[in-house]
């Protein structure tokens, strides 16, 4: 018996705090264009000439802001932006992707720009693609999607489950920066879902009207409902991608406690992004959600420090006894 | 045989390559570049001057937008080619204040932040054959008294109270004369800088 490892009870409650933390990324991003609405109808100080709809809108807010501020049109704008890139009581924190979009975009250095992603850089190297799992709009309504393709497999539609190669994101991530390069526009942007979902909300609440990122999206959603499930994570999305690279050393991984372990193969089935943790293949890829911790029911996943995935360390406890009994009925089959 | 190989190679590398830019083609594909017309097109105040510079700077996080109080920020949001996402103002629909928001936010060298009367957006122009006092059809001079910089940028003509004209070196171009402009025909309008304060007629 291994007792060097114990798994962790909070661990399995990680999954829980992932969806609240994804809840209220996805809730702000609706927020925030709304807030924006507001601060605008507070800085025309004209309330009166408001149509009903606008008045309805501005009494919500200002019954939801009020608490927290005495004077919106200021102090609304302490939080600001979207995962992209935002501003966060005066600390600006960017997308690494779209620090090394506009690198490759502009061929030039602007440092404050590039500090902006020095925390989430950070983060990465120490979670790994933390971000893919905890933070991504996009991947609170692919997650949501998953479920979708369930429902449609009741129905009798079949959900795609082709495989295509992991390496494939690598490639877009390389030909989107040269395809920055060539343009001379940071062009990366329009096929990111993170940075797609922050600004279509605001285009659609704000403004008035969506851009054509959202049907890039929807394009998206199909491609993972009929062709691949979370295939555009797995396979294509160029900031996935950047983040498994850096993410590649990451110190804190999920570990496989092998002898807790009774091959039922449920973390396969709930992970996301179809790694195989049954057989401690995480790689690059994981992303730290802790599906795969909550879903185990015999407590055989944990968080470990370590900077590289243990190999294969073989089957759990329920297949050992199997190969056991394979190889006593062999010997018996050998006796005979 | 060794012939066949590296074509085969030569064939799966072409069309891993091509199938790994498809998302990029369907994306692009999906924003033409269309002409505009530069006075419904101004970028914000602080913005670099070049527009290949302005484009290549601008990530199109939205936030200038996000903090604008008029919500005079528009997006390219099915148009404008490479420079999809970015921002940018009609002032016949709503202009700028000139509050300077957008310069303290921008997180890019796109918009950094400058003197108000260093701003660049354009130049305004008054067409002096449909400007109501330029053709004594009345008195006007909504755009001399909106103007955020006042007398340095926009004034009356000495020999006519109600005549406006524009100093070349004073106006900045935020648009808010256009947008506060009752002429139906919008007799002012924003202009590249080149093309100076008076309408050529005959042009
Ligand atoms: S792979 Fe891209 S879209 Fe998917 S979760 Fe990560 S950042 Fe979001
Ligand atoms: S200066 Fe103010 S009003 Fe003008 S574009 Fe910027 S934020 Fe908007
Ligand atoms: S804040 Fe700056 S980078 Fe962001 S959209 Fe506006 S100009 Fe572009
Ligand atoms: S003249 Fe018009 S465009 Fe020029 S600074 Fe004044 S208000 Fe702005």
């Amino acid at each position: 018996m291994n007792n060097n490892i114990k798994p962790f009870f909070l661990w399995r409650h990680l999954n829980k705090l992932r969806w609240v933390v994804l809840s209220i990324v996805f809730l702000m991003l609706v927020l925030l264009p709304f807030i924006h609405v507001y601060q605008t109808f507070v800085a025309s100080f004209s309330y009166d000439l408001l149509d009903e709809s606008e008045k309805f809108l501005f009494d919500i807010m200002e019954a939801i802001t009020s608490p927290f501020v005495d004077d919106p049109a200021q102090e609304l704008d302490a939080i600001k932006g979207t995962t992209w890139s935002g501003n966060f009581f005066g600390y600006q924190i960017s997308d690494p992707l779209a620090v090394i979009g506009q690198l490759a975009a502009s061929m030039s250095i602007y440092w404050p720009f590039v500090l902006t992603a020095l925390v989430p850089v950070i983060f990465t190297v120490v979670f790994g693609r933390f971000f893919c799992g905890w933070i991504c709009p996009a991947n609170f309504l692919y997650e949501l999607n998953t479920i979708v393709s369930l429902w449609l497999q009741d129905l009798g539609i079949r959900a795609g489950h082709r495989k295509l190669d992991r390496r494939m994101k690598y490639l877009v991530l390389a030909i989107g920066l040269g395809l920055c390069v060539i343009s001379g526009s940071v062009l990366i942007s329009i096929i990111y879902p993170p940075a797609i979902i922050g600004r279509e909300l605001y285009f659609a609440i704000a403004l008035g009207g969506f851009g054509s990122g959202l049907v890039f999206f929807i394009l998206t959603l199909l491609f993972d409902l009929f062709v691949s499930r979370r295939g555009f994570c797995r396979y294509i999305c160029p900031g996935g991608a950047l983040y498994s690279l850096l993410g590649r050393f990451r110190m804190f991984r999920i570990k496989r406690i092998v002898d807790n372990c009774n091959d039922c193969a449920k973390c396969n089935a709930v992970c996301e992004f179809g790694l195989d943790p049954l057989h401690d293949d995480f790689g690059q890829e994981c992303n730290n959600c802790t599906a795969c911790i909550a879903v185990c029911p015999t407590d055989a996943m944990t968080f470990v420090v370590k900077i590289k995935d243990e190999g294969n360390q073989g089957p759990g406890h329920l297949g050992k006894q199997y190969i056991r009994l394979n190889q006593v009925q062999g010997k018996q089959d050998a006796a005979t | 045989m060794r012939r066949r190989d590296l074509l085969k190679k030569m064939i799966v590398a072409a069309s891993t390559f091509g199938l790994a830019s498809v998302p990029y083609a369907i994306g692009r594909l999906m924003v033409p570049l269309t002409t505009f017309d530069f006075s419904n097109h101004l970028r914000p105040p602080g913005a670099l001057v070049n527009e290949d510079d302005f484009i290549r700077a601008c990530i199109g996080c939205g936030l200038c937008g996000e903090v604008c109080p008029p919500r005079c920020i528009l997006f390219e949001k099915r148009e404008g080619g490479n420079g999809v996402n970015t921002p940018y103002i009609d002032p016949e629909l709503k202009a700028c204040i000139l509050c300077q928001k957008c310069m303290d936010v921008c997180p890019t060298d796109a918009i950094t932040k400058i003197d108000i009367h260093e701003v660049n957006m354009g130049l305004a122009q008054i067409d002096r054959t449909a400007c109501y006092p330029w053709v004594d059809r009345g008195i006007c001079g909504a755009c001399v008294n909106i103007c955020p910089l006042g007398e340095k940028a926009i004034a009356f003509e000495f020999a006519n109270m109600y005549r406006p004209y524009i100093k070349e070196d004073g106006c900045v171009g935020c648009g808010i004369c256009v947008e506060v402009c009752p002429h139906p025909s919008l007799p002012i309008r924003i202009v590249e800088s080149v093309q100076g304060t008076v309408t050529r007629h005959n042009a």
